[in-house]
């Protein structure tokens, strides 16, 4: 550690050893609560996986098949036509590169603007922070079905855009645009929240340290703070992208035209009122999740870059 | 099962091809016999404009390309001035997209609803009235049920042209009653009970395992309706001022459906559900059943083997009767191209593309004419729900209908699991209803 | 306005660092109103985002609460006759019943078990990835899919549940048609779709915790269980206040489950506010009513926000 130069960041790296050296009498309690420990862990991810397994097995079925008393678990003939099948119900190429520009933009928006927000509200004092703080928190707590009615009226109003004159009289406002499904969803309350309990956490050592090195106020959050809540960053990232990509009331209502809209909408060609076909929209959701797996599976990394290494370069 | 599978898709596929070419053929016959300057004395070329459409039919691919690259070229082949651009929704986010058009004042100059919403968007003035366009109750009865053209009424006139009904009535699986020694299905209440109860089959630990007579696949609150008609019961008094279904025939309807799963015990709560992945009819958990027409559509699907002994019945009762909902289109009142909307509107309901969209969705058409088609001819359900259109009877009558229905199921329930007797669930709902038509 | 600190980590490691009073003493006033804008420029795009998108649909939901508004005809001033309706309406009354208990139930339960497996996680097991996938799956996929499969699971015939309770000897339910045993349904399935979102924020806050504090809590002889509640449960302090409010307000909205699952059946035993305002708003065309019963749900959600507050005594440590 002392051969360290030592900067701001070497503060809160410190020096630890990941393993430290334990006295050979305990490795044998040691095995055997590790064993413990990946027993419980099965059990409980088997219980979280078990829906997703029938999930996947239903969308490999026959309709003959769904319809057999008792139902089977795997299925005995493995449609995998299914998939191709479900793919043609829908435009289903655009409705997913849509969604996946919808839920990136989303996610770039709420990483810069949230985080700006929340380094400010657990970092840097100004007059109204906590008034500001609890408004967002308030914000989160009327339901989305009584927002979304004036939220509609807004786009539609939008001034100067869509054919409305300033006062957003006379045309469609954003209605049918990318700007309506990008913007009112673009930043969340809940993202800002997290952000501020991240930067919360972090020693406030380091920014007075970092001043007197002379880093600007801005600085001293991108390249001193920011990057050492990586695993918020993640976090934030894979649930912000996660809900857009499920979204589909919204998009429904402020579009009209194919074009624009999204997977979820797709989805819901295989629901009718009387009757789902089932083996599509399984096969439908679970094309539809994999994106979101592999984006976990990328996210991951950043949980395991942890405080002990998260500012070492 | 895998050749059965492959048929079914060829069937389904097949379906939906011929759907497109009874379209096509149909639309070309109907250009011929009827071209748009003879039918009435308007310059076609009159008619022009942008037109928006909203509708919970025609989604997806196969539903998309039969309108847009079927239907609507016929239409706009009519009417070379007038353009339609579709926006297309499903029916349970269908609220949402009227909700917010009509808040925001973009109302959609085509649009398409349920049975028992025109009263309510046509005594709100969203709806425009068609009868001032020319299509009168009495000329729309020259080619549908008077049943059926009422769902489109409001105060006498014509606000919405329906185009496709589902139907709800009863089916039997014949080959299970031919097995217990029945040649054909109950034709009164009592022998109902008597086949469901001789039908309901239970393990050694009195475990359902099958039903003598299904009530459960389909919602609550239709299945109710379906019993409440046959039994000679109105859901409102004839001025739709006031409810009617807490008359005597109503809460004997209703008991009669408390007594079959609790004196009878020929079902239990949870043997199935509205959105179950089957109907118990075709996997031969159920005997008989109360049931939407498309169980047809989905035994096509998973076992066509069972078509054959799919036999549908009327409800026995006072009146035996079955309940209709269906999908009605109607044009805006603020429409800047009302004539245009219009003769959309009499296009979509016309035979050709009626039979069209009905065809692809498995449902039943409007027009009694197409009876004699030869989808409804293959699909004995339909047929059967056409055959006996003049005893079909439909939801609504009041204005305030969309916000009393949904009182309706909880009632039910209520009553089918004994936390109220029938005619107290019926009378409680009832004074809930009144209150509410009186606001 | 402290921060959860290192203790055992230096303030700084500087030999050259001036005394720190020499850098408050050149203008103090001028740096506080140099930050107070630095830290309002930084909250700005946010407030301006969430003021236009979030606050003026909150404040025309109240505004509305006090109107009869059909959405045809223009909202007419009740005063409070929307809110004297509610406090009247059985229906409203068992939602708010319902949603409490879902709320009582699901929070606590998936937060602890959540925290639990978020610290089994933290440890270098060799399946982590796996194990944090299987339990972060539930989240990442559309409700509606996923409540199909629960139906089965519930369905009293061929169901898995009852198959596995057989085994066990405990005799079946009906689930999600027994009104007793419909909402314990969908509580399970809250707290099962609840848990990956929780366990993901604890995993990202275990980051933040220094390691040396458990070597030196190791060399004190502390075991693993003192160690838990002695370190981790105190360190992830602001990212339990986090969760806690955030699975609150997630609580009291849940919609997507009782739409698919039950309807709020069977006989209203599942209804919940949020469903109420959903039948109010889209289905009854109520928007002045749905408006009032959001304000109510509102109103509940600050108080049990507060009380929540008191809980985790603030979220500053």
């Amino acid at each position: 550690m002392t051969a360290e130069p030592l900067t701001t960041r070497s503060l809160v790296t410190g020096a630890h050893e990941d393993f430290v050296a334990k006295p050979a009498g305990r490795r044998h309690k040691r095995w055997v609560g590790r064993l413990i420990l990946n027993l419980a862990l099965t059990l409980g991810a088997l219980t979280m996986v078990v829906p997703f397994i029938w999930m996947i097995a239903t969308s490999l079925k026959s309709p003959a098949e769904l319809a057999e008393f008792p139902p089977t678990f795997l299925p005995k003939v493995w449609e995998w036509s299914n998939y191709p099948e479900a793919l043609q119900a829908a435009p289903f190429a655009s409705y997913f590169r849509n969604s996946f520009i919808i839920s990136a933009s989303h996610t770039v928006i709420t990483l810069v603007f949230a985080s700006m927000a929340g380094y400010s509200l657990a970092r840097v004092r100004f007059r109204g922070r906590e008034l500001v703080f609890l408004g967002f928190v308030a914000m989160l707590m009327i339901p989305t079905y009584t927002k979304i009615v004036p939220q509609f009226l807004l786009v539609k109003f939008m001034p100067l855009f869509g054919g409305n004159d300033i006062l957003g009289q006379g045309g469609s406002g954003w209605l049918n645009t990318w700007w309506a499904l990008i913007i009112p969803g673009g930043l969340s309350a809940t993202a800002i929240f997290l952000f501020r309990q991240f930067y919360l956490s972090l020693p406030t050592e380091l920014a007075e340290a970092a001043r007197i090195d002379g880093l600007s106020e801005f600085r001293i959050f991108s390249r001193i703070y920011t990057p050492l809540i990586k695993p918020a960053i993640a976090t934030v990232a894979l649930l912000t992208f996660q809900e857009s990509w499920n979204n589909f009331l919204w998009p429904l209502l402020v579009t009209t035209r194919d074009d624009l809209r999204v997977i979820q909408v797709g989805l819901a060609v295989f629901q009718q009122l009387d009757g789902t076909q089932w083996q599509y929209l399984m096969a439908g959701t679970t094309m539809a999740t994999i994106p979101m797996v592999l984006l976990f599976l990328f996210c991951q990394k950043y949980f395991i870059q942890g405080f002990t290494n998260a500012g070492i370069k | 099962m895998t050749i059965w599978t492959t048929r079914h898709r060829r069937r389904r596929a097949a379906r939906v091809g011929t759907a497109i070419l009874t379209a096509t053929a149909l639309g070309i016959a109907l250009g011929a016999c009827s071209s748009p300057a003879a039918e009435d004395d308007t310059d076609p070329n009159a008619i022009s404009g942008d037109l928006t459409m909203l509708t919970p039919i025609f989604e997806g691919t196969a539903g998309q390309k039969l309108l847009e690259e079927e239907l609507l070229p016929q239409f706009t082949a009519m009417y070379p001035d007038v353009t339609v651009s579709v926006d297309y929704t499903n029916y349970a986010r269908l609220n949402e997209k009227l909700t917010t058009g009509v808040v925001s004042g973009l109302v959609p100059d085509v649009m398409m609803m349920g049975v028992g919403w025109i009263e309510a968007f046509a005594d709100r003035g969203v709806l425009a009235n068609l009868s001032d366009g020319g299509l009168t109750a009495e000329s729309l009865e020259e080619t549908m049920t008077p049943e059926i053209v009422d769902a489109g009424l409001w105060n006498g006139d014509v606000y919405g042209v329906p185009i496709m009904l589902d139907a709800r009535f009863g089916v039997a699986r014949m080959d299970i009653l031919r097995e217990a020694g029945y040649d054909h299905p109950p034709q009164t209440w009592d022998e109902l009970v008597e086949m469901a109860d001789t039908l309901t089959e239970r393990d050694a630990n009195g475990k359902l395992t099958r039903t003598g007579f299904d009530m459960l696949t389909i919602e609550p609150r239709q299945m109710f309706e379906t019993a409440l008609f046959s039994n000679g019961g109105e859901l409102f008094s004839d001025d739709n001022e006031s409810p009617a279904f807490d008359s005597p025939a109503g809460v004997e309807a209703l008991q009669r459906i408390v007594d079959l799963f609790h004196q009878e015990k020929v079902e239990d709560t949870g043997f199935s559900a509205p959105n179950a992945t089957v109907n118990p009819l075709i996997n031969g958990r159920a005997a008989m059943a109360i049931a939407h027409n498309n169980v047809w559509t989905q035994a096509e699907a998973a076992d066509p083997e069972v078509l054959d002994d799919l036999e549908p019945f009327l409800i026995p009762g006072d009146a035996p009767s079955m309940f209709v909902g269906g999908t009605m289109a109607a044009v805006s009142a603020t429409s800047a191209h009302e004539r245009a909307a219009q003769k959309l509107v009499e296009f979509l309901a016309s035979p050709g593309p009626a039979l069209a969209a009905n065809q692809q969705r498995g449902n039943v058409p409007a027009l009694t004419a197409l009876l004699d088609s030869e989808y409804v001819q293959d699909d004995r359900l339909v047929q059967f729900a056409m055959e006996n259109l003049s005893v079909a009877k439909r939801e609504g009558g009041p204005p305030k209908w969309l916000g009393l229905r949904g009182d309706v199921a909880p009632a039910i329930e209520n009553a089918i699991l004994r936390k109220k007797t029938a005619k107290a669930a019926l009378t409680d709902l009832a004074a809930t209803f009144q209150k509410k038509l009186d606001r | 306005m402290t921060a959860l600190r290192t203790p055992d980590v230096p303030r700084t490691l500087d030999p050259h660092q001036p005394p720190r009073a020499a850098t408050r003493r050149s203008g103090p006033r001028r740096a506080a109103r140099k930050t107070g804008l630095f830290g309002w420029l930084m909250v700005a795009p946010a407030v301006f985002h969430i003021g236009l998108w979030t606050a003026i649909p909150v404040l025309a939901t109240i505004a509305l609460s006090f109107t009869d508004y059909d959405i045809f005809d223009a909202p007419a001033w009740i005063g409070v006759e929307n809110y004297v309706e509610i406090f009247q309406d059985p229906v409203f009354g068992q939602a708010t019943w319902n949603t409490l208990v879902y709320t009582f139930w699901t929070v606590p339960a998936s937060m602890a078990i959540a925290m639990v497996i978020a610290v089994a996680l933290n440890q270098n097991l060799r399946l982590r990835t796996w194990f944090r996938t299987a339990f972060f799956l539930p989240q990442v996929t559309a409700t509606v899919a996923i409540a199909m499969v629960w139906l089965w699971i519930f369905n009293p015939q061929q169901g898995l549940l009852n198959g596995v309770l057989a085994v066990v000897g405990i005799p079946g339910q009906a689930w999600l048609a027994d009104p007793e045993w419909a909402l314990p349904s969908v509580i399970l399935v809250g707290a099962w779709q609840g848990i990956g979102i929780k366990m993901l924020i604890y995993i990202a806050a275990l980051q933040n915790v220094d390691p040396s504090l458990y070597e030196a809590a190791a060399v004190d002889g502390a075991g693993p269980i003192r160690k838990f509640f002695a370190i981790t449960v105190p360190m992830l302090k602001p990212a339990t206040f986090f969760v806690l409010i955030i699975s609150i307000i997630g609580a009291f909205q849940v919609f997507d489950q009782i739409y698919v699952l039950t309807d709020g059946g069977p006989a209203n035993s599942t209804t919940m506010m949020t469903y109420e305002v959903y039948r109010s708003a889209f289905q009854n065309f109520e928007m002045g009513m749905a408006s009032a019963q959001s304000v109510l749900l509102f109103l509940m959600l600050l108080v049990m926000t507060i009380i929540g507050r008191r809980a985790t005594k603030g979220d500053e440590g």
